[in-house]
């Protein structure tokens, strides 16, 4: 790694401070492993580092919000939003989802707040958020604003979070009626990074679903919605004609891309057999 | 600054004070300034295992750790275990079970087994596979590794 300078604020806005909105060379860092990996192959050199340790405390714990979502300190590392009681309680997909995320050392360093900052179409959790209908909060010099994961992510490791903002939490809303489930599929090992990540949400009323969120990662530029599959899905009676509909759909909307963990050709199968097994799931859940 | 600072954190249950540089990872720290060979990188990527170290009690890979993070923190390396002169149940067990073969890995599968067994003392197979799937063993000790942990575990609850 090439040398750098590293500053520790312990207040948000000397952090925000010491942010350049015109130097990308300069950036926060959380858990670091992400910048970790990028710093050490020379694809990311700083100038500056300022750590977001010192602000921990106040960017830490899971919350129960009154209108019964959730809100997570972007500071909160993935071990202990996969233990959390809160978390488990208002959308266990996201529990779920962590038991094969990664491995348990970098789950014991990596935050949420890195995570989704990232912009990694490769990431688990953004699709399962966003099907969530998850939010973050960004603080800039200018104050706060709130912006949907959806519309966080814009392209390969890029998102719309300015040099001189951070994520200070993720707000996750309340989920009464919906179910949520994430299929991760790899190449490899389980617990590798996925070659696709499907998560589905479903409102399901008398054996129609009557509202659908659908978002894929890993085998797009970024993880996204497809609105078109939702639109088919809404309303209409859940059948295994409508499923495999569903799944044909999804592979000619999603914009999939090749990747060394599959051909854009082989994914697209992914995604029509896995969209409907992951509906399935949610279905199941929701006659339970 | 990019000019080195002086940290102090316990190690091995020892108050130490270093100086490092921001750019500087854990595992190097520990090597070069601390002469503790137990943790060494390997993948340097986060994935094997070989660099493992305890920061206040949690499995963290010391190769995408930066060395400035530990001030003020408790560092627990593989050398700590027998410090007394005692081998600890758990490298005990994979001794026993012959749970290596060059056992450059092991270091790094004894620390993530500690940490196990102080969450899960009673872990069952999906739990040790759970655990020890960030670990990586090139000779293939696998099925000794998890007699290992399932006997270590034993020891330890008295069973
Ligand atoms: C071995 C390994 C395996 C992995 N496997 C998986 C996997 O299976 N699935 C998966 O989804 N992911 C996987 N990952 C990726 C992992 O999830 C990310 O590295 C991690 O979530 C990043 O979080 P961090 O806190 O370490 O971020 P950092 O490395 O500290 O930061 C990442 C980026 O986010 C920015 N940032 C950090 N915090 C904030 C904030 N609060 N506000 C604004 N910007 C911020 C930083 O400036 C940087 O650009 C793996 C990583 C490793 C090393
Ligand atoms: S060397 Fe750190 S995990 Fe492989
Ligand atoms: S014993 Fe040789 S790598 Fe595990």
């Amino acid at each position: 790694m090439t040398p750098f300078e590293l500053e520790e604020p312990v207040l948000l806005g000397a952090a925000l401070a010491l942010l350049d909105p015109e130097d990308s060379s300069v950036r926060a860092i959380a858990g670091g492993t992400a910048l970790m990996l990028m710093m050490k192959s020379g694809l990311y050199r700083p100038r500056r580092l300022v750590s977001l340790r010192k602000l921990a405390p106040a960017l830490d714990g899971v919350r129960s919000a009154p209108d019964g979502g959730i809100e997570i300190g972007a500071m909160v590392r993935l071990s202990d939003l996969r233990r959390s009681a809160v978390v488990r309680a208002a959308a266990p997909v996201i529990a779920e989802t962590l038991l094969t995320h990664s491995n348990v050392r970098v789950r014991n360093v990596a935050t949420i707040g890195g995570n989704l900052a990232q912009g990694d179409p490769h990431m688990d959790l953004p699709p399962v958020l966003i099907a969530l209908g998850a939010s973050v909060r960004l603080a800039g010099p200018g104050g706060e604003r709130i912006v949907r994961v959806e519309d966080l992510l814009t392209g390969y490791l890029e998102t719309v979070i300015a040099n001189n903002e951070l994520i200070t939490a993720v707000i996750v809303p309340p989920q009464t009626g919906w179910r949520t489930a994430y299929a991760k599929v790899t190449a490899r090992s389980a617990d590798d990074w996925p070659a696709l990540g499907l998560a589905v949400s479903v409102r399901v009323e008398a054996g129609i679903a009557r509202d659908a969120r659908i978002a894929i990662g890993a085998a797009t530029e970024t993880a996204m919605r497809l609105p078109g599959t939702e639109a088919l899905l809404a309303g209409r009676a859940i059948d295994d004609a409508l499923l495999q509909e569903a799944g044909r759909a999804a592979a000619a909307e999603a914009p999939v891309v090749a990747d060394h963990h599959g051909s854009a050709s082989y994914k697209r199968v992914l995604v029509a057999v896995h969209l409907g097994r992951a509906l399935r799931q949610t279905i199941a859940g929701a006659e339970r | 600054m990019t000019a080195p600072r002086t940290i102090h954190f316990t190690l091995n249950g020892a108050a130490v004070a270093a100086t490092v540089m921001p750019h500087q990872s854990l595992v190097e720290l520990l090597r070069e300034r601390f002469d503790l060979f137990g943790a060494r990188e390997s993948c340097g990527q986060g994935l094997c295992g070989c660099c493992t170290v305890l920061v206040d009690g949690r499995a963290v890979s010391s190769c995408l750790y930066l060395a400035a993070f530990v001030d003020g923190a408790g560092v627990t390396t593989v050398e700590h275990l027998a410090a007394d002169g005692d081998l600890d149940p758990v490298q005990e067990a994979f001794i026993e079970t012959g749970a290596f073969q060059c056992g450059f890995c092991t270091p790094g599968f004894v620390l993530m087994t500690k940490q196990l067994l102080d969450e899960i003392p009673d872990p069952s197979d999906d739990d040790i596979r759970h655990y020890l799937s960030g670990n990586l063993c090139r000779c293939g000790a696998y099925p000794e590794i998890v007699a290992a942990v399932k006997l270590a575990a034993r020891r330890q609850r008295g069973a």
